[in-house]
């Protein structure tokens, strides 16, 4: 009873524990803050990471594999699966306008089917745009094509009614195309295959402090990329180069850096037919025109035709992979089992057939475990833990300050130490008291860092808007840092470990000096000058 | 008179002989007795013996002074009869160098025992006050009672234990101080807080080392007549130190403390 008393006379009376007690606030705020920037930061890889991916993919790289439409169709009966799309992957050789090359990933896909697997057309950048991103003040945003008419841009290039208008129609425009990944060709007017391209490959475009991007080397629809792909036989053998020009038709950004700067999506039909993983039927090459009279035979009813090679086999179509989503609310390794159970149904209709590869071969995996992903997350929390330990590290400083103040404040109420004793208090009460006091010490401090924490993340964005203008500091660079917005999030498990650490930090520097005040002798205590 | 003293080679101190004691009627004879208690301390390697062979024995009701020159180790002994401190280890022959309390030795207590030894059955006043500095005047006396009871007995108990507190204060003329700080008494009321903390928990012995001796003449007589009231009122039993003979004159019987040993007096 007596420990609560003092204790709370302690806590207002005296200034250098308040100050442990700021020292604690400060690390649990700083450990804290750190911890949920990272987390948020790992949240938003996380989430962008599954865009253009799907939940699962059942792939077999490189020489594909065939039927898929039939395993699509044996997948979508599950429950499960929510959606299936066949897409080819493939490295390739870009030639982009400028002359640059850069080897990437090209990417072939049914627009519409993957868009309901990915959510591939929120990612299409080129749209047209109601409202500015976050850090948009001046609505410079090329995409806003309604911007107010206090804007530059509302007073320059977009000032009529009509301007806005064609605007508008333009951005809409390359929307189809992206869904449609193609172009008309502007003498013929046929339809064309086009490309969209990852926003930051080939810096084609230049990322703004508002988040925005500038095209700069593009005329959508007319400038064209090159791609170049090696076709490789069954046996891994690469055939002959394959090259093709595709007008670029818009641009996607995912919010992950390595995939937007190095993908680059075109129709799978085009892919197909460039890697020669198109459907084909195989022939017997002594029949082909190997007949007499320059190959022209007659027919049993008397007329005459040309001789056709006689078919031995048929080599379907194939895909390198196919993207699953999940049915809302199952899981993603819930669906790799579902996959792995239609693959092995969908096998053994095919035995022996070299186009569908062994179920015990096919590679099978969730979104996150997808090496893109995985590599770039595991980095991510290797340094989130490095980042939490060096800095947990450094909150160490806490554990001695409070330890410093305490022994200092047992050594100054030694005589109280005497005097309780003397009126009867025992060894563990004395020890009780200086523990509690620490403990209060390390709840005040807590509460105080999880609030400054809380209100420094609530409010990160502004609080470095705010350094920007008034100081001129720009820590979180958006046209470095690739997201516009600095991630956070106030995760309550881990803001209650932190702030439960900060508690037993103070108490563990009190730990020491509440022993020490225990230990004393009594008489000795009251002798004390 | 001579009380059979605990048997020495009984079995080892059950848990609640303190409370027992408090509770042992004792009859009329001594209630607090040392016989032939050594104290010596140890400074470095040398032995510097402070009690060699200090006997008393305090009746019940009684208030004795203890007499004696600064250093002669006066302090030392209260503590030792308050159970603050202990005498040095191994008892003569016949029980000598024995402190007793209602017939039963100190020594056999538990730590545990001791502390409520100090809760219940003394009550300790010093000279120099020792009031906790962040506590008001009632809280100061309240925090005997604090200790004592632990925090559920005495949250039960509050507002009885607080109107006997304040009404003992204003026994002392403080019932209009009860708010304040130790730090805006005078020194003569500061010692008044300590006796009003020391009888809190109205323990059979109140030990006083020298009272009055941090006083100006005029207020140590007002601590002592407050004293010598308490005594007729209630049948304190007291115990003071004192190196001023004319303090000690004003206790029933005066003991002198000389050489490590006491020296009865007439008184
Ligand atoms: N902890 C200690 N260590 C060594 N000597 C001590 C200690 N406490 C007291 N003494 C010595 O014991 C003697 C008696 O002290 P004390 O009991 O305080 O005397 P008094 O109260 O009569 O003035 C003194 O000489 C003092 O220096
Ligand atoms: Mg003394």
């Amino acid at each position: 009873m007596y420990q609560a008393l003092l204790t709370r006379r302690y806590l207002t009376s005296k200034i250098m524990p308040l100050l442990a007690a700021l020292a604690v606030a400060l690390c649990t705020a700083m450990v804290l803050t750190v911890w949920s920037v990272m987390g948020g930061f790992l949240a938003m890889l996380l989430s962008s990471g599954r865009t253009l991916m799907g939940d699962v993919t059942i792939s077999w790289p490189v020489a594909g594999f065939g039927h898929y439409a039939e395993l699509i169709e044996t997948l979508k009966q599950s429950p499960k699966v929510a959606e299936a799309t066949p897409v080819v992957e493939s490295p390739a050789l870009l030639g982009t306008p400028v002359g640059d090359t850069a080897l990437i990933n090209a990417v072939g896909i049914e627009p519409s089917s993957y868009d309901k697997v990915t959510g591939y057309a929120d990612s299409v950048w080129w749209k047209p745009l109601e409202t500015p991103l976050p850090k948009d003040k001046g609505w410079d945003d090329p995409r806003l094509w309604n911007p107010p008419p206090s804007t530059d841009r509302g007073q320059t290039t977009l000032a009529t009614a009509d301007q806005r208008e064609s605007m508008k129609r333009g951005l809409e425009r390359l929307q189809r195309a992206a869904m449609d990944l193609g172009a008309v060709d502007p003498r013929t007017g046929d339809d064309v295959p086009g490309a969209v391209l990852g926003i930051e490959l080939g810096r084609l475009n230049q990322r703004r402090l508002g988040g925005w991007y500038e095209p700069r080397h593009v005329t959508f629809g007319k400038d064209s990329v090159t791609l170049s792909v090696l076709p490789v036989s069954a046996k891994g053998v690469a055939i002959d180069v394959q090259a093709r020009r595709f007008p670029v038709v818009n641009n996607f950004k995912t919010g992950l850096y390595d995939i937007d700067a190095r993908t680059v999506l075109v129709r799978l039909s085009s892919l197909q037919e460039m890697l020669g993983m198109q459907g084909a039927t195989r022939v017997d090459p002594a029949t082909a025109g190997a007949a007499p009279g320059f190959g022209v035979v007659t027919g049993p009813d008397g007329r005459e035709s040309f001789a056709m090679p006689k078919e031995v086999a048929s080599d379907p179509a194939r895909v390198t992979s196919v993207l699953v989503r999940t049915a809302g609310g199952v899981s993603a390794a819930d669906l790799k089992r579902e996959c792995e159970n239609a693959y092995l149904a969908f096998a053994s209709r095919h035995p022996g057939e070299a186009a569908v590869p062994s179920p015990s071969r096919i590679l099978i995996l969730t979104w996150d475990e997808r090496p893109a992903v995985a590599t770039l997350v595991q980095a991510v929390r290797k340094e989130t833990a490095l980042v939490l330990f060096i800095f947990g590290f450094i909150s160490l400083t806490a554990v001695f300050l409070v330890f410093a103040i305490f022994w200092a404040m047992v050594s100054e109420k030694t005589k109280d130490v005497g005097v309780l004793r003397a009126v009867g208090a025992s060894r563990s009460g004395i020890a009780w008291l200086f523990l509690r006091y620490g403990v209060a010490i390390g709840v005040v401090g807590a509460a105080l860092g999880g609030g400054l924490a809380y209100a420094v993340v609530l409010n990160i964005n502004p609080i470095h808007d705010w350094l920007g203008t008034a100081l001129g500091i720009t820590v979180w660079d958006p046209s470095v840092y690739y997201f516009t917005r600095i991630p956070s999030r106030v995760e309550p498990d881990r803001a209650a470990l932190v702030l439960c650490a900060g508690v037993l930090c103070a108490a563990g520097g009190a730990l020491i000096p509440a022993l020490k005040a225990a230990l004393m002798d009594p008489v000795r205590a009251l002798r004390f000058e | 008179m001579t009380l059979s003293p605990a048997n020495p080679d009984s079995d080892a101190p059950r848990r609640d002989e303190a409370r027992d004691a408090i509770l042992d009627p004792g009859g009329g004879g001594a209630i607090l007795e040392a016989r032939g208690v050594r104290k010596t301390y140890r400074l470095g390697r040398v032995d510097v013996p402070v009690l060699r062979d200090a006997t008393l024995s305090v009746g019940r009701g009684e208030w004795v002074a203890i007499l004696g020159a600064s250093g002669s180790g006066k302090s030392t002994l209260l503590h030792l009869l308050g159970g603050l401190d202990r005498p040095d280890r191994g008892g003569g022959a016949d029980g000598a160098n024995r402190i007793s309390f209602n017939g039963r030795a100190l020594h056999e207590f538990s730590p545990g025992a001791l502390d409520r030894y100090r809760r219940r059955s003394v009550g300790f006043v010093f000279q120099f006050y020792h009031l906790l500095p962040e506590l008001t005047v009632l809280e100061n006396t309240l925090l005997a009672a604090m200790v004592a009871h632990g925090r559920f007995r005495y949250l039960a108990q509050r507002e009885q234990l607080r109107t006997r507190a304040a009404r003992t204060l204003e026994g002392f003329g403080l019932g209009a101080r009860l708010g304040h700080r130790p730090a805006e008494l005078s020194g003569g009321e500061r010692q008044r807080v300590a006796i009003a903390r020391a009888l809190m928990n109205e323990p059979p012995v109140l030990l006083a080392d020298e009272p009055t001796g941090n006083l100006d003449r005029a207020t140590g007589e007002a601590i002592l007549d407050a004293i010598a009231a308490l005594r007729a009122a209630r049948g304190q039993t007291m115990i003071m130190v004192t190196h001023d003979p004319s303090v000690a004159a004003r206790a029933d019987r005066v003991v002198r403390l000389r050489d490590g040993a006491v020296v009865s007096k007439e008184g």
